[in-house]
């Protein structure tokens, strides 16, 4: 960074000559202190996981929940400074409340990934905020039926206007993955945080935009994400972490079209297989090294 | 100096006429519901020894006219409790709306991360995984205090949510609960309770089969609903604001099932041929 | 309005809450279309107060019109206890008249003898109390509570304590009161039964030189019977009255609970 001390990194809303905003990169670097995050979209619906640190042997186990539910149908889960996410995750519940009110009906993902986007782009702006110092992953699932709005009554015409384009696909699962700068996209698979480039190499081998994300089931997702989050964590620079995930399903799936946490059963057998993949990816390296020395 | 500053900084009233302070004046009377409008006829619901079952039409009445034929009045919370709506339907909505809010505010904290029910699949609702009260939600037995003091607010600032009200689920000792809340925030509990017409012709019915809390913890399910559905018939018979299609809910500790297309079977209007004055018969 | 309140069987006709009477005076055809936030719930109390004890009474019917709604809704409300189940409380209030007035009265005073409680770090003696109770109905003097309540403790030097309220604050200490929908049918009875009202010795003197029996206060297993007696004697001439009897004895060792079934028809 050529323009460090060159007092174009002290403000907001200061561009640096080159086109930078510092404070939006110094950002980032507090989001890659941050435990991994990941989120996997695939036909089914999404899964989010979070490599949750152990900052102290004091915190009681499995309570201080990092994954937090926005709507019915929405989770988010965030890198980085955890009270910036806690804030963050505040504004969401807003927007979807909000657009309740509004519409009397929920808020898509795109679209709360769209408002949640503007709005930690505002905190890019101005001399007097600092930006956000989390990247975080929306994820969630539209519904494909054809849902009652809040509140009404009846079911409306069984026929004439109003109806769906046949054959036309609604809904369905949506993962974005917003950065403290308001950059956000739509991904197959996310991640961010300390482990990110690991977690991404391994999302990558899924092949989620192609025959891979076809014939992932939502289950299989739960276990790719524990062990990515296991791969991703690096044993001999950070201490114990337990792994919390979330999952969103269609109407038809396990959760109903509801943002919930992996059942417990489901969570430690996906956690059993992914120690037992990361042992078995040892011992082949070792494997390797013997034949290396020989 | 005029000494009420409404009045500085205006133009001098001799030289332009009396000042003109209509806008300072909030342009809309405070509005509240002075009678229902579009109201849906009673509600019935009776304790059974694993939980309580609860009924009420698809009907919707426009005064005399039948407005809206498929209207739900029973709504599912958490997937735990069952709320049944009778009165103005448009408090209802409103109402169910905020049970919405409710219900997604109680999912931020729960340890699940359940956000209860889904109100969308249109012939069942169920879940099968939810006992009552689990980490520490909502139980119908808060949702009815909840409820009550609502309504009992609204009743204080005379702006009542027209609706007579039952909650049913189970209580923070894991028993049936049923209860109603009214206009005016009266709220009670029995082992049957009816709304409306119901009040009149359903609950002596169901009070033969519950007329105590150990008569309802020997019901049966089946028991329950079959007396139910013959409350149903004999409301249908006799109050004219109601409707042979109607909805029902079964609230047990594995969840809440409601189907909302039930019709009324097996019924028999012998007994209108002997019902003299009224029509053209003379005798 | 000034109807509701009385006590007054002239002017509420035969006092049942339910009023079909036609009314007086509204032109013909004219429906007054307003939401009316009160109701009369029905059901009946009673307090009398003992030399070291003091009883609460009430039936447990809850009616709107001639409809029953619930045969178990409480009147009577131990009050400022620390628990749920409020096992330490000292003070039990009784509401009658309507329902939802008379849960939020409750809940009101429950919430300021639990809060004086933990400030002083004693129970609110019943004299407190009952001033108290009177200072928070008259708060709502234009809009009131419309309920009567009854408070009933033991005093300072242990003796039983009755305080008996009108809708709007009124109250005074007395040795028994009967409130609510058969308030003019118990109320007579107690004044013989408990006061010895128009009981005199039999030929102690002739007209109004008849010497009067003196008065002795009752003793606990007295009052019980007592009690049963002027709510056998109400359901049998109200409507609005029955199904249960519940009963709170206030002794210096507690209070103590009785129910017992009255008639339900």
């Amino acid at each position: 960074m050529t323009s460090i001390g060159t007092g174009y990194d002290l403000a907001n809303s200061i561009f640096s000559p080159d086109g930078r905003n510092f404070q939006v990169e110094y950002a980032v670097k507090a989001v890659e202190n941050g435990g991994t995050s990941i989120g996997i979209r695939c036909k089914e619906g999404v899964v989010l996981a979070v490599e949750k640190i152990i900052t102290s042997k004091l915190l009681k186990p499995n309570a201080n929940k990092r994954i937090a539910t926005v709507d019915r149908h929405l989770g988010i889960v965030y890198s980085g400074m955890i009270p910036d996410g806690r804030h963050f995750v505040d504004r969401a519940r807003d927007e979807a409340r909000a657009w309740r009110d509004t519409f009397k009906s929920p808020i898509g993902t795109a679209d709360l990934a769209s408002r949640m986007g503007g709005y930690m782009q505002a905190y890019t702006l101005y001399q007097s905020v600092r930006p956000f110092g989390i990247t975080a992953i929306v994820g969630g699932y539209d519904p494909s039926v054809d849902l009652p709005v809040d509140g009404e009554v009846g079911r409306g015409p069984s026929c004439g206007a109003g109806g769906k384009i046949p054959g036309k696909n609604f809904g369905g699962p949506g993962l974005y993955m917003i950065e403290p700068s308001g950059l956000y996209w739509g991904y197959y698979g996310a991640a961010t945080g300390k482990g990110r480039q690991a977690a991404k190499a391994e999302l990558e081998k899924l092949d989620l935009a192609g025959p891979g994300g076809e014939s992932l089931t939502l289950e299989q997702a739960v276990k790719e994400a524990a062990r990515i989050i296991y791969v991703a964590h690096d044993d001999n620079k950070d201490k114990d972490f337990e792994l919390e995930m979330t999952w969103i399903s269609g109407p038809e799936g396990p959760t109903k079209g509801l943002h919930q946490e992996v059942p417990r059963a489901l969570r430690e057998e996906a956690e059993r297989l992914a120690k037992k993949a990361l042992e078995s990816d040892d011992e082949e390296e070792e494997g390797k090294d013997d034949k290396m020395e020989e | 100096m005029d000494h009420r500053p409404q009045a500085w900084g205006r133009p001098r009233d001799d030289v332009y006429g009396p000042y003109d302070a209509s806008y300072l004046h909030t342009s809309m009377p405070k509005t509240a519901t002075q009678s229902p409008i579009v109201t849906g006829t009673s509600v019935i619901a009776i304790k059974f020894k694993d939980g309580v079952v609860m009924a009420a039409d698809n009907l919707a009445s426009y005064g005399s006219l039948a407005r809206f034929t498929d209207v739900k009045r029973l709504r599912p919370f958490l997937s735990t409790s069952v709320v049944g709506f009778g009165g103005d339907v448009s408090d209802m909505q409103f109402l169910d709306r905020h049970l919405t809010e409710l219900a997604i505010d109680e999912a931020y904290e729960a340890e699940g991360c359940s956000a209860g029910d889904v109100s969308s699949s249109p012939s069942s609702t169920s879940s099968s995984d939810s006992s009552p009260n689990k980490n520490g939600q909502l139980n119908a037995s808060n949702l009815h205090k909840y409820l009550t003091k609502l309504m009992y607010r609204r009743r204080n600032s005379f702006d009542p949510l027209w609706n007579q009200i039952l909650v049913a689920g189970f209580d923070s000792a894991s028993q049936p609960f049923l209860a109603s809340v009214d206009l005016r925030g009266t709220a009670f509990t029995s082992p049957s309770l009816a709304t409306g017409y119901g009040a009149m012709l359903a609950q002596p019915i169901m009070r033969k089969y519950a007329a105590t809390e150990e008569d309802a913890a020997r019901l049966t399910r089946e028991e329950a609903v079959k007396v139910v559905r013959e409350c149903m018939k004999v409301l249908f018979y006799r109050d004219a604001r109601s409707l042979d299609r109607f909805s029902l809910a079964v609230v047990t500790k594995d969840g809440v099932e409601i189907s909302e297309d039930e019709v009324l079977e097996e019924q028999s209007w012998a007994f209108a041929e002997r019902i003299r004055g009224y029509g053209t018969q003379t005798v | 309005m000034a109807a509701m309140f009385s006590q007054n069987p002239l002017m509420n006709g035969p006092n049942y809450s339910v009023n079909d009477a036609p009314r007086i005076g509204a032109p013909e055809g004219a429906r007054e279309h307003r939401f009316d936030p009160y109701t009369d719930n029905g059901g009946s109390t009673l307090a009398i107060a003992g030399a070291d004890f003091a009883i609460m009474a009430g039936d447990t019917r809850l009616t709107s019109g001639y409809s029953i709604n619930s045969r178990f809704h409480p009147k009577l409300f131990k009050i400022g206890g620390t628990t749920a189940d409020q096992e330490d409380a000292t003070i039990v209030l009784s509401v009658v008249g309507f329902a939802a007035d008379g849960e939020a009265l409750k809940e009101r005073l429950d919430a300021i003898c639990k809060m004086y409680r933990y400030r002083h770090g004693k129970p609110m003696s019943v004299k407190a109390c009952a001033q108290r109770l009177s200072t928070i109905l008259y708060g709502k003097r234009f809009f009131p509570y419309y309920a009567y309540a009854i408070l009933a403790g033991l005093d300072e030097e242990g003796k039983g304590a009755v305080y008996s309220y009108d809708p709007v604050g009124s109250y005074e200490r007395e040795q028994c009161r009967a409130g609510g929908a058969a308030a003019s049918l118990i109320m007579p009875f107690l004044d013989n039964q408990v006061n010895f009202k128009n009981q005199y010795i039999p030929n102690s003197g002739e007209g109004h030189a008849l010497v009067e029996r003196e008065r002795r206060p009752l003793t606990r297993r007295e009052v019980e019977v007592l009690v049963k007696d002027a709510f056998d004697g109400a359901v049998e001439r109200h409507i609005e009255v029955g199904d249960g009897l519940q009963m709170m004895i206030i002794t210096k060792s507690g209070i103590e609970e009785v129910l017992l079934p009255l008639k339900k028809d």
